[in-house]
């Protein structure tokens, strides 16, 4: 609307000479008019890495925009569902400027994004401060919704309430018993970050296990010779790994090189993404289990059907990215449907604040029946993964 | 044991980092000028192994040898676009500087395009063999590249000092309208730095894909700065300079690594940088190629 009228400014200013002009302004107004019942259309705004390091992430959330859009996008009297897209590369700095971006420019209803802890942390304030909701679909590090009451959600769970399940699992299913553990963490990540130096630690610490270290490295490093070397000679029976897929795939790979051979947990982080096995090579990534929302191999039929549309339109199977959009784009439209909102007034705003914040066992294709929690966070229980032969199988 | 086997990963990941440095000095000890699009040459040497592998079924020394060629043609291609016709026209340093991260940058869209955005690596039969010694290890494609490094630093030093070539080079570094007069074509010469300093960063990209499985179109972006990093250190254009910095900051960061954290790596880094600055601010080795023997 607001680029419309500059454009009419601007075409104003330059034909003011003649009464041409005149004429022209007024047909534009008229067909201003004419276009103008398109505007209720719904607009939902969309942040997330199209490029740099989380590229990968990004394209599995877009083969599920695509299937979505091409299946859902009518809202019925509502209009139609239109999406902004912008690509965040990943930087915190960047999800600001988009979400002020969308929400003063573009005039957003809503927001689906940003991916990473990091940027949530930076975008939730913004849009919190605006009004507006704002959900990621992915962030996973605690505490981020709860300090952006109450116009933030992520339909994710956060790492304190999947890690005591995961570790108690890894625990249980090792054949000789798991005491001494060294714990390597992304310093630069930040739900990597977090669950590497606080959840995964106290997590551990309950369940009686001893870390002998904490051992860092940087989102993009692929030299991981120093860290395991530093490692080998602590004489841990267990390595626990907070890492996105690639840092964890090089780790991995180094770990298993220089003759370690312990088990191996791999936080959320992971995001069950099979780039991790690729990179890791089949044989130094066997038997790393880790957790995940999604599971690939669940029967459910929403997943079956889901997984096969899936890969019909984008060539490829889904991955955890893919799956916690398409529930995210689900939940969302829930909301624009069963509250009736049409446009992106205030009031539209806070319905679709309130229909989040009392989602109850809303029955999402993938994940099943999604509620959102008083700290504005999902609560799904993890699904516990382990590498066989170059796949990810649930472990039980 | 533990700070040997630290020493060894210092080794290989410095000596990567001194091949890229070695090509940084040729053109800075050559022409005076900053290249900043030489780490995306060391990237799109690393594509052109991996595709040489893909269509071509190379193996490791023909895949190194495609990106040598490849780089060398890339290298002046760029002298050509990028950095003779600026030079021609200003004086300054900051033009070509700014012309040469332009390239890098477009090298970078383009490769990102057709390679995507994500990390790719060479197939599974370039995976290292492993050799332990007692509880130390080396493997396979790290003495590949310890070999390769080596040999072409001797290379290029013998190029330098014995040739007729590395004496033409010499001379314009020393004064380009000098060596003019005495017959030398110095435009000829500066062609030939910019395809040898390429080629010696394609062939490190190679290395790094070989050693870290990974190759992606960002690879080259860090080792723009570490390249800076070394010559610095090791003193402005100086090619022993820069290959023995490459060693001495590989080193430094996994010794900062093994012993602190990896937060602190970069830090120690250019903390390194600026206690040589202070202490020899010509670097370890100073006078540039005039003084290269």
């Amino acid at each position: 609307m607001r680029n419309v009228l500059v454009g009419l400014s601007m075409l104003a200013g330059l034909a003011s000479q003649s009464l041409m002009s005149l004429a022209l302004i007024s047909l534009a107004l008229i067909s201003l008019a004419l276009i103008s019942p398109a505007l209720a259309d719904v607009q939902i705004g969309i942040l997330m890495p199209k490029t740099g390091f989380g590229a990968g992430f990004g394209a599995e959330e877009q083969g599920s925009i695509d299937l979505f859009m091409s299946k859902y996008a009518d809202l019925g009297p509502a209009g139609k569902l239109k999406l902004t897209i912008y690509d965040t590369r990943g930087e915190p700095a960047q999800a600001i400027s988009l979400t002020r971006k969308l929400i003063d420019t573009d005039n957003v209803l809503a927001i689906l994004g940003p991916y990473f802890s990091g940027e949530s942390e930076a975008a939730f304030p913004v849009a919190n401060r605006a009004a507006t909701p704002i959900v990621t679909p992915s962030s996973a590090k605690p505490g981020i919704a709860a300090a952006n009451r109450p116009w933030t959600f992520r339909n994710a769970s956060t790492t304190d309430k999947t890690d005591a399940a995961l570790v108690v699992h890894w625990l249980k299913r090792q054949s000789s018993p798991v005491r001494k553990v060294v714990i390597f963490y992304d310093g630069k990540d930040a739900v990597s970050s977090s669950d590497g130096k606080a959840v995964m630690p106290a997590v551990l610490k309950a369940n009686n296990i001893e870390v002998l270290d904490s051992i860092s490295f940087q989102t993009g490093d692929v030299d991981f010779s120093a860290q395991v070397t530093r490692a080998k000679a602590l004489g841990a029976d267990g390595i626990v790994m907070t890492a996105l897929f690639t840092e964890a795939g090089h780790l991995t790979r180094e770990l298993r090189r220089q003759g370690m051979q312990q088990p191996i947990l791999a936080g959320v982080e992971l995001s069950l993404d099979h780039k991790f096995i690729e990179t890791a090579g089949d044989a130094a990534a066997e038997g790393v289990l880790t957790g995940a929302d999604f599971n690939r191999d669940s029967p459910r039929p929403s997943v079956v059907a889901f997984i096969k549309e899936y890969q019909e339109r984008v060539g490829q199977l889904p991955g955890n990215s893919s799956a916690l959009m398409y529930d995210a784009l689900f939940l969302m439209r829930h909301c624009i449907m069963t509250t009736g909102v049409a446009g992106s007034s205030a009031a539209d705003k806070a319905k679709i604040r309130d229909c989040w914040a009392g989602l109850k066992d809303v029955d999402a294709p993938i994940a099943g029946p999604s509620s959102i929690d008083e700290n504005g966070d999902a609560r799904h229980a993890p699904n516990f993964l382990i590498v066989k032969s170059g796949k990810f199988v649930v472990d039980r | 044991m533990v700070l040997l086997q630290q020493i060894i990963n210092g080794v290989m990941l410095g000596s990567t980092y001194a091949l890229v440095a070695i090509g940084y000095s040729l053109i800075f000890g050559v022409l005076r000028l900053l290249h900043f699009a030489h780490g995306e040459v060391f990237m799109v040497g690393a594509f052109i192994a991996l595709c040489s592998v893909w269509f071509l079924n190379a193996g490791p020394v023909l895949a190194v040898v495609c990106a040598a060629v490849g780089c060398a043609v890339l290298g002046v291609v760029i002298e050509f676009v990028a950095f003779r016709p600026v030079r021609r026209r200003s004086g300054g340093m900051l033009a070509p500087i700014v012309s040469s991260l332009g390239v890098g940058l477009l090298l970078q869209e383009v490769a990102t395009n057709i390679f995507g955005a994500d990390q790719t690596r060479f197939p599974p039969q370039f995976e290292a063999t492993v050799y332990h010694f007692g509880s130390l290890f080396v493997t396979s494609t790290q003495l590949f590249i310890l070999a390769t490094s080596f040999g072409l630093m001797l290379l290029v030093h013998l190029f330098i000092s014995k040739t007729k070539y590395g004496l033409a080079m010499r001379a314009v570094a020393e004064n380009v309208d000098v060596a003019g007069l005495l017959g030398i074509n110095s435009n000829a010469v500066v062609v030939l730095t910019f395809a040898v300093a390429s080629a010696l960063g394609g062939i490190a990209g190679v290395l790094v894909g070989f050693a870290f499985s990974a190759i992606s179109p960002f690879m080259g972006i860090s080792m723009t700065i570490k390249g800076l990093v070394v010559m610095l250190i090791g003193g402005l254009g100086n090619v022993y300079g820069a290959m023995i910095g490459g060693l001495v900051l590989g080193i430094a960061e996994v010794l900062t690594v093994g012993y602190l954290a990896s937060s602190y790596r970069d830090a120690f880094s250019f903390a390194l940088l600026i206690l040589v600055l202070l202490v020899r601010p010509q670097g370890l080795f100073a006078g540039g190629l005039r003084a290269g023997h």
